[in-house]
């Protein structure tokens, strides 16, 4: 019988189970081991102050596991915010009395206008680094209760605040295990190196370079790595068996760059499905496999496929799906105390895999967020001098990485500009409409309903992307 | 001269950001001193790759993150006019 993955976790999963010389990082061109991370996360810790949570603002990927680390020692659980505006910042400080905030280096801290703006006590994680050379103290890797709620991520959007999910750290783990033995990264003999896209404060990022480098056997890379120079450069420093961690939108990119990169083990994408020619194209081009994983900020990462291979999923070990018959779906994750409804509908494949067949209707998912169309409607209404208005998700919005929400408005003193000045201090710039048509009246039909081609008709065609038909 | 207008720049930048990102704002609307990102211009980090490629086609060069100085690139459609008129190679 193959071991169930939340069996095998235990009560008391340690931080990490790598042995000491293992690389976990590699950092400004220095390998660092489990043993320094260990002694530097011990450090850091006894600087913390006394709180119960700790907002996580590093931008640097090795220092965001470090706060991690020390706030998950001093029994702290991480807010992982994504979302670093000003505004949100003092949400989350208002929603949790007494959280205090982790950043790189708090010298610099001015520069950083969100952290700066985040009315909390800051640390610099960077204080607690150790001299070059230093091997640090010997420090056991603490055992952390599996229970405990090691982070809360939010799903971000635009119906209100961000929900949390609460993730106890025996999920973490499981998660974090399943998916090195679903991509071949649990053998201590052939090592593998991380290199992502992604920041680590979405779910997707946290689970694939904070958790990876402490249960599987690879190493992180703390970055940066934005732009397709950025990516090509780490990849080419990072050795063997390296690992792309990325999105499509980022794929796409690194691809149209021309950028050329060393061997890869394998891409990894997810965040939003990625179009099977793109997927063909960077496997020609870069000589790898593309995989994907399919998650939530609710559940984790849930299940993986090769993009090329074809519509099917494969769950990870441990994870059930529970699909109903209209295709609204429960996930049963190891270590989470309660089944959790998916956003998406699935239809089983018979053999323990399953098709995507899309987002339930109201939802829409750009640059890893999600939002309720419904919801930005009641916004965008909400807005003095808006008589009537819709946001319409376009046609191509699950193949086109780049594509963008499209609002109808009524608002005969307003102007375009002034909605969107409007919608900007209250949702977030991924889903601020472009373009925004005003109109006299929205075509609605005699229920005062709105269909999807009245509207597509009254599309200035100055608003529509540049086509070789005209 | 250490210092040069980039102000022929900017408006050239400026068209290149609205027409890439189909912006609902005029070229010459964008506050040169204004920050483009977020509270700003409202430009997010999809844009960011967008406005990454299509300066690296037109003014070949590649945008790279290091650290501090990309906060400082997109502070303003000034810094990056100032950022591209050094780095440029066409």
């Amino acid at each position: 019988m193959p071991p169930d993955a939340a069996g095998t976790i235990g009560a008391a999963p340690p931080l990490t189970p790598r042995r000491p010389e293992a690389v976990l990082f590699r950092r400004r061109g220095e390998a660092i081991t489990v043993g320094r991370f260990l002694a530097e996360a011990a450090a850091l810790a006894a600087r913390l102050p006394e709180a119960p949570c700790a907002i996580n603002l590093c931008a640097d990927r090795y220092l965001a596991l470090l706060g991690f680390a020390a706030a998950l020692m001093r029994g702290q659980t991480t807010l992982l915010s994504a979302d670093r505006s000003p505004r949100r910042l003092r949400e989350l400080a208002e929603r949790h009395p007494g959280a205090h905030a982790l950043v790189d280096d708090a010298a610099t801290l001015a520069q950083d206008a969100a952290a700066a703006a985040c009315p909390v006590v800051v640390t610099g994680c960077a204080e607690a680094l150790l001299p070059p050379g230093d091997a640090g103290r010997a420090v056991a890797a603490p055992r952390i209760p599996a229970e405990r709620i090691a982070a809360i991520a939010f799903t971000s959007g635009s119906t209100g605040e961000p929900a949390p999910h609460a993730k106890p750290w025996g999920a973490l783990v499981a998660g974090a295990r399943a998916a090195a033995a679903r991509f071949d990264l649990a053998d201590p003999a052939r090592p593998a190196s991380i290199v992502a896209s992604v920041p680590a404060q979405h779910m997707y990022g946290f689970e694939t370079t904070l958790l990876l480098p402490l249960h599987a056997e690879a190493a992180g890379h703390a970055g940066p790595t934005f732009y397709p120079s950025d990516l090509a450069e780490a990849l080419a420093e990072a050795p063997p068996r390296r690992l792309l961690v990325t999105t499509p939108l980022q794929l796409r990119a690194l691809l149209a760059s021309g950028a050329g990169l060393p061997a890869l083990e394998a891409v990894i994408s997810a965040t939003a499905p990625l179009a099977g020619e793109l997927a063909a194209e960077a496997e020609r081009a870069w000589r790898t496999r593309v995989l994907e994983i399919y998650g939530a900020t609710e559940a984790g990462s849930l299940a993986s496929r090769r993009t090329v291979e074809g519509p099917l999923w494969r769950p990870y070990d441990g994870v059930r799906l529970r699909i109903a018959a209209d295709g609204s779906a429960l996930a049963e994750v190891p270590g989470l105390p309660r089944p959790v409804p998916l956003a998406d509908e699935l239809a089983p494949a018979g053999d323990g895999r399953f098709r995507l067949l899309g987002r339930r209707a109201d939802v829409v998912k750009l640059a890893g967020k999600r939002a309720s169309l419904a919801g930005l409607t009641r916004i965008l209404n909400e807005i003095e001098g808006v008589r009537d208005g819709v946001f319409v998700a376009p046609e191509d919005l699950d193949r086109n990485p780049r594509a963008r929400l499209a609002a109808y408005v009524v608002a005969p003193d307003r102007s375009a500009r002034e909605i969107v000045a409007a919608l900007r201090e209250r949702i977030e710039p991924a889903f601020l409409p472009r373009p925004v048509v005003m109109l006299d009246a929205l075509p609605r039909d005699a229920v005062g309903k709105l269909s999807r081609r009245a509207l597509a008709a009254l599309r200035p065609a100055a608003a529509r992307r540049p086509r070789s038909d005209a | 001269m250490s210092v040069t207008s980039t102000v022929p720049l900017e408006a050239e930048l400026a068209r290149l950001i609205v027409e890439a990102l189909h912006l609902e704002t005029a070229p010459e609307e964008i506050d040169p001193e204004a920050p483009l990102f977020n509270e700003g211009l409202g430009l997010d980090s999809i844009d960011a790759l967008e406005i990454a490629l299509a300066i690296s086609r037109r003014y070949g060069f590649q945008l790279r993150s290091d650290d501090e100085r990309n906060h400082r690139i997109f502070a303003s459609l000034r810094a990056l006019a100032a950022h591209v008129e050094k780095h440029r190679t066409r």
